[in-house]
């Protein structure tokens, strides 16, 4: 395999450019070490949240089973691709519109990886299409490795995943356009999605694509759910990675994640009855950041 | 083996330092400056992979036109608009004039307003023709729930119209109380998923394990 | 194949058509419809009524052309209100792709045309309003939530300048704007995420009483957000934008003309917004009739 000669630069950048970064760095003399106590709540939820996290990360470490619900729009993600291949059309992909530092656009990257791997197994047509730079190029990457683990990197190609517009209407427009046009049999829009949502799922819809959208924009949902075949509904989708890897220790995270909403539940419902017999907000008050 | 731990410690970093500076000072407030300037770093290499997607653009379409593609013209003319918006672009950034006819602001302006914002608004617009035709195809009473959500539907479309206002005077109430209670409810149920959800995702990265994105596979 | 059945799979473009004639027309020929006050809204004209003359509050414009239709009319209404009732405007734009001009344009629409780098300060509409005195556009600023958390303490880091190129000091109300302390509340014309920043982030951790408009599709996703508490008042959509209008106007009425005079106006909007709301119930309508219908039919046969 071809060595990569980034790592090691960016390593030496990032220490060359942080050290002398954060010594020189000075914004008040006054401050010192210290907690910051308006974030004091957070820091005790972080502490229980990661805690509980990797416990379960360990327990599944250790070879304890765990058992994840089903998640429909995932096991209908080789369905789709399968179609695609047996029409010999290809796939759209469309990973949301925003940047990396967004998580859903890192767990779309995930997501597109297991499917960029099983087109290049089966020689099926891929297509990913990009708004925001920063995603084209993380995807690139992460098509061009799922290429090269599935044996089949003679496959891979700059127009694979491609760079479309910055603007998100007219990135809307060149989508739909190749939908209408191309007509892919399986449309994936996974991400985070705004006012495209409905536009992108309405033309896939229309051209009778199996469409799969997954996104945790709550305002979107609802259009993606009349619209598309399944939808990823929320954390279904920051799952879908631990669920398509079957990792162990990906789904205990996945596992000590549902154990913290759980203790959140108990405490909202314990919240609500102090309230309305008692009439005590310290539950509630204590989370707020004031 | 650089190929595997280096990326991965740079996420590390990458994470940590403002998940640590925004619980805790250290002297002089450095690590919170530390992150501001992280954030900037970003900002620098968005520009340059913007750079890289122009350049596969230009690719991409060349290839087209080169070997009369179907819909060359077509690429022709994004190429061309290309061209022509990223010259008044810098000239607007640069203060320069476009070839001494027009002022760079007066040229860019121009298509901000002639070109840029009507288009804008017409793909925003079809919004209203798509959600009619969802609407239309979606809200049928397959069932007990799809007939549930209709009458949802129904109620909050009714509720703000003036004339089965004046019919039907309980609608505003019932609109008001769907909004508040059961939409707030659901919407409040899926924020708090999605926030774990995309908690858990993020200390998944912060901890190596997730590294699919980073086109990394298990244990390399 | 039956009329139920060409009903139940009548070809979009159809409605398409009647959408795009009720969108045309009333916007040439306007309906006047009413509307109805809701509470969120009723929230938002009250708190601006209970403030003293000379208080300062702050407009950030955080959408773009495309949801201008949406958002344009609440940023008149609030300006056109704030100004007569003697308040202080700041405005600012915080969305990348275009708030910047937008923001211009609002302001320019509600108090008439200005050059302020050619002394060109006093506004036509409201002849005792002078701008960097009475109003003043801070521009924009990239960087969303950074910006709103540098804003606290130093508004003057974020905007050294105004849109102009004018340092802040300069003018009166540039000079008095230090941080959110300084303004009663803030208004952010929303599309997307940018409100739920100002509420998550400048009402939450600074206490800043904060007011949104945001577009219709997002609205569900704020009424979470003003049940509580985080925003004290929202404007959902064109017709948030049409209740605030039909505020404004029937208390100042000398208002009323200046927005009557706009080629579109919220009120225009939610004609349309109306009409099209009607036709697509009747077609939901008309839909599940058929396919009730269809389905008795296909029982009886079995």
């Amino acid at each position: 395999m071809r060595k990569h000669p980034f790592p090691e630069v960016s390593v030496a950048a990032v220490l060359l450019l942080l050290a002398p970064g954060y010594a020189l760095a000075q914004a008040s003399e006054e401050i010192t070490w210290g907690l910051r106590m308006e974030n004091f709540a957070a820091l005790i939820l972080f502490v229980v949240f990661s805690g509980v996290v990797m416990t379960f990360i360990r327990l599944a470490r250790g070879g304890r089973d765990l058992y994840i619900r089903r998640i429909a729009g995932l096991n209908a993600v080789e369905e789709a691709i399968g179609r695609a291949t047996e029409l010999g059309k290809k796939v759209l992909y469309v990973p949301g519109i925003m940047s990396i530092d967004e998580v859903q656009t890192l767990a779309s990257l995930a997501v597109l990886k297991h499917v960029a791997k099983h087109t290049a197994q089966y020689g099926t047509p891929l297509e990913v299409p990009n708004k925001d730079p920063l995603t084209y190029a993380a995807a690139r990457e992460t098509v061009k490795e799922a290429y090269l683990e599935a044996g089949r990197p003679d496959l891979f190609n700059e127009e694979v995943v491609n760079y479309v517009t910055y603007d998100q209407f007219a990135y809307t427009a060149a989508v739909s356009g190749k939908m209408v046009r191309e007509k892919p049999a399986a449309n994936f829009l996974v991400g985070s999605f705004y006012a495209e949502s409905l536009l992108l799922a309405e033309a896939g819809q229309s051209t009778g694509a199996i469409q799969i959208a997954g996104t945790a924009e709550v305002a979107q949902l609802p259009f993606f759910v009349t619209t598309c075949d399944y939808t990823l509904i929320g954390e279904e989708l920051y799952a879908a990675s631990a669920y398509l890897s079957r990792e162990p220790v990906m789904l205990g995270s996945i596992k000590g994640q549902d154990i913290v909403k759980f203790i959140l539940l108990c405490w909202i419902v314990l919240g609500i009855l102090i309230f309305t017999f008692i009439g005590n907000t310290a539950m509630r008050d204590w989370l707020l950041p004031h | 083996m650089y190929k595997k731990q280096f990326p991965l410690l740079l996420a590390f970093l990458g994470g940590a330092i403002p998940i640590i500076s925004f619980f805790i000072t250290t002297p002089g407030d450095r690590l919170k400056v530390t992150t501001d300037t992280l954030q900037d770093w970003m900002l620098i290499i968005a520009g340059a992979a913007l750079l890289l997607g122009v350049v596969n653009l230009f690719q991409i379409n060349l290839r087209k036109i080169s070997t009369r593609a179907k819909g060359w013209p077509n690429a022709l003319w994004l190429l061309l608009s290309l061209v022509i918006a990223a010259t008044f672009g810098l000239a607007d950034a640069f203060g320069t004039s476009v070839f001494g006819i027009w002022g760079g602001d007066v040229a860019f302006q121009w298509i901000q307003d002639a070109a840029f914002k009507p288009l804008q608004a017409t793909m925003f617009s079809l919004l209203a023709f798509y959600v009619a035709s969802a609407a239309f195809r979606a809200f049928r009473v397959r069932n007990v729930e799809a007939g549930i959500l209709l009458a949802a539907a129904l109620i909050i479309m009714l509720g703000v119209n003036p004339y089965a206002v004046k019919v039907l005077p309980f609608l505003p109430d019932a609109t008001n109380w769907i909004m508040n209670i059961p939409n707030a409810a659901a919407q409040r149920g899926i924020i708090i998923g999605a926030a774990l959800g995309a908690a858990s995702f993020s200390l998944r990265i912060l901890l190596g394990i997730e590294r699919s994105y980073l086109g990394l596979q298990k244990g390399e | 194949m039956d009329m139920m059945e060409r009903l139940m799979n009548l070809d979009r473009r159809w409605l398409y058509l009647l959408v795009g004639l009720a969108a045309v027309i009333p916007i040439l020929a306007p309906l006047n419809l009413p509307v109805n006050v809701s509470r969120p809204v009723q929230d938002l004209f009250d708190r601006v009524e209970s403030l003293e003359p000379g208080e300062i509050i702050m407009v950030s414009f955080d959408y773009g052309p495309s949801t201008g239709p949406e958002n344009d009319p609440m940023g008149d209404a609030i300006i056109l209100h704030a100004l007569a009732r003697d308040l202080r405007v700041v405005v600012i734009a915080l969305y990348p792709l275009g708030g910047v001009t937008e923001a211009r344009e609002e302001l320019e629409r509600c108090v008439g045309d200005l050059d302020p780098p050619n002394g060109q300060i006093a506004s036509e509409r409201f002849p005792d309003k002078v701008y960097g005195r009475d109003f003043i556009y801070f521009g924009y600023k990239d960087g969303g939530l950074a910006a709103m958390r540098l804003m606290s303490d130093n508004m003057h880091e974020v905007f050294p300048a105004d849109f102009y190129g004018t340092p802040l000091d300069e003018y009166e109300l540039g000079r008095e704007v230090q941080g959110y302390d300084n303004v009663a509340f803030v208004m952010s014309l929303a599309t997307g995420i940018i409100g739920e920043w100002w509420a998550n982030l400048v009402n939450a951790q600074f206490g800043t009483p904060v007011a949104v408009g945001c577009t219709a599709v997002s609205a569900p996703k704020y009424f979470a957000y003003y049940r509580a508490g985080q925003m004290f008042a929202l404007l959902a959509g064109l017709k948030g934008a049409a209740e605030y209008e039909f505020l404004v106007s029937q208390k100042y009425p000398q208002l009323a003309q200046i927005t009557d005079s706009f080629i579109y106006n919220a009120g225009k909007g939610w004609d349309v917004q109306s009409v099209v709301y009607s036709i697509i119930t009747l077609f939901i309508i008309i839909g599940n009739v058929a396919f009730i219908v269809e389905r008795r039919r296909q029982k009886r046969g079995m």
